[in-house]
């Protein structure tokens, strides 16, 4: 039988690595329709030798997006990083002050 | 000093065999995956007037929907599309639970399909956790290899249709068959492959858990009326394993057959009461529903109710939450079909010569030169007329003519525009119009001309 006690939760790395790259992803793919909805990635590249990361529109898009998934992903890492090492005082202080909020 | 709990980096993820169960609630979810794959799989092959119904073309900077050509400038459109779309998930949510979780959410809808071609090649519940734990014997690296190859092929389906929302379709397949594909629309297509792959066929309700967002604020829309799944503790407790026939009196309902909890796709026991974790697709209704009619007690020990139910109080779907959303949603909707339905078909931008402001001719008069920038935001071909408004005895000249604009074309021509000498000096407000006489078709843009002094 399989219940919710057998199934071995994520650690916490597994638990990170996932939420940080599905919810940056999400961010860039906002990112990249605003941006790209304003902005030709052809007029980008107006120099008659563009680099080829800018080679095309298709090319343009997706630097675009990987660079917006990339900066995205960093965010998401680093408060992931400084969530998971707050100190127990910290964690314990703010914990404390939102139960007495509730109260 | 890090409070970080010592905690094993890799646990291999116990996997959750969701057991098969039939009943209306799962008959009602094949129905409603059927037409989802329906209009994923089918929509980029539907034509309209000639041209793909439903086109994101992005190489091409256009999109298609059905009648309607839209621009990257028209973007104030999409948004308002996902606001309605956004308003209506709340809308339903307040109202049915988390409808969206059990019947539409792609991540289900796909689990499913995968689910089906894993029963397909390694058969039910109990022969896979058989199959799973038996050593590799011949029998089973191809019973592994049908379910692999199932899965690719259809992932790299699933890929291939949705890089046809954004690229034409005919085209794509016709680069698919000579192996000329782009490189982009390759990366793209084993891109969403894999991501199809790696979420139906392995994270599944993993996403729910961990990834979902909705999943996390889907409460703050629920209240005391909203459809959710529960067990009837009242009836099932005490819950104990029995013969059929006349019941024990000291026990509940519940013959503690953990069939809910072998159906979960989220492996929880939904007789622990309502978890975040579960999305209620009402798998658990079916198998418990199932059981009761086996045992002849009434159907409903697991059920669809609300807390107000319940509590024995009446049950509202009319309240103020309910009122708001639908109110809201109904003017979104009703804005965006009087926006797009009223919207200018043709798009003009006049852009001042940069070289000079102006330039005097030999006869006195006074030239100023515009580049006009027109866009045909309509499928069909329209010609349109050039005109002067609110400049007194100005003469047109250009070189070239908006007649024949085809659909979707975006064409520049220069305008020079001169007014006969002796007009005042100064900076003049008029308008640089194009219509189409037979249509309505029109836009007046603004600008200005320039009269130097000291004439």
């Amino acid at each position: 039988m399989v219940s919710k006690d057998a199934t071995t939760p994520w650690s916490r790395m597994k638990r990170d690595v996932g939420v940080i790259v599905w919810s940056s992803f999400l961010a860039a793919s906002l990112a990249s329709l605003i941006f790209f909805a304003y902005l030709d990635p052809q007029l980008l590249a107006h120099d008659d030798d563009p680099p080829f990361w800018l080679a095309d529109r298709m090319s343009g898009y997706a630097s675009g997006f990987f660079f917006f998934w990339l900066i995205a992903a960093v965010s998401g890492t680093l408060v992931a990083y400084l969530l998971d090492t707050l100190s127990e005082q910290a964690r314990n202080d703010s914990e404390r002050e939102q139960a007495e909020k509730k109260r | 000093m890090s409070a970080v709990a010592p905690e094993p980096l890799f646990v291999a993820q116990q996997k959750i065999y969701p057991r098969e169960i039939n009943g209306r609630f799962n008959r009602l979810r094949v129905a409603v995956i059927a037409v989802l794959f329906g209009v994923f799989y089918v929509i980029p092959w539907l034509h309209w007037d000639g041209h793909q119904a439903i086109l994101f073309d992005l190489p091409a900077r256009r999109f298609n929907l059905f009648g309607l050509l839209f621009f990257p400038q028209d973007f104030f459109f999409l948004s308002w599309l996902l606001l309605i779309a956004a308003l209506s998930l709340f809308f339903f949510t307040a109202i049915g639970g988390r409808l969206w979780c059990g019947f539409a959410c792609p991540q289900t809808v796909w689990t499913q399909a995968f689910i089906w071609m894993e029963r397909l090649t390694e058969g039910n519940r109990s022969q896979q956790i058989k199959l799973d734990k038996a050593p590799w014997t011949l029998q089973k690296i191809f019973k592994k290899s049908a379910k692999q190859f199932l899965w690719i092929t259809f992932s790299a389906y699933t890929g291939f249709t949705f890089v046809a929302f954004f690229t034409p379709a005919t085209r794509l397949i016709s680069e698919l068959t000579t192996l000329s594909l782009g490189g982009w629309e390759t990366f793209w297509i084993v891109f969403y492959g894999f991501a199809t792959y790696g979420n139906a066929g392995y994270l599944r309700e993993q996403v729910c858990k961990y990834m979902c967002p909705y999943a996390r604020f889907q409460s703050a829309m629920f209240d005391r009326h909203t459809l959710i799944i529960t067990y009837d503790t009242q009836r099932g407790e005490p819950r104990g394993s029995r013969g059929r026939g006349p019941k024990k009196s000291e026990l509940g309902d519940c013959v503690d057959c953990t069939l809910c909890v072998q159906v979960c796709p989220t492996g929880i026991d939904i007789r622990k009461g309502l978890q975040y974790e579960c999305i209620a697709c009402t798998a658990c209704v079916d198998a418990c529903d199932s059981i009761m009619d086996k045992m002849e007690y009434p159907r409903g020990l697991i059920r669809y109710s609300t807390q107000a139910a319940l509590e024995g109080k009446p049950n509202r779907i009319v309240r103020p939450r309910t009122i708001v959303y639908a109110t809201l949603l109904l003017v979104l909707i009703a804005g965006f079909g009087y926006a797009v339905t009223h919207r200018n078909l043709v798009d003009l931008d006049v852009l001042r010569d940069r070289n000079s402001l102006y330039r005097r001719l030999n006869d006195g008069s006074i030239e100023n030169v515009y580049s006009l920038r027109l866009i045909n935001k309509d499928f069909k071909t329209h010609d349109f007329k050039l005109r002067v408004n609110n400049l007194a005895d100005a003469v047109l000249e250009t070189d070239g003519s908006f007649n024949a604009v085809t659909g979707g074309e975006v064409r520049t021509v220069t305008v020079r525009v001169r007014v006969p000498p002796g007009a005042a000096a100064g900076n003049k407000t008029f308008e640089i119009a194009v219509e189409e006489p037979t249509t309505a078709i029109a836009y007046r843009a603004t600008t200005r001309f320039i009269v130097p002094s000291g004439q």
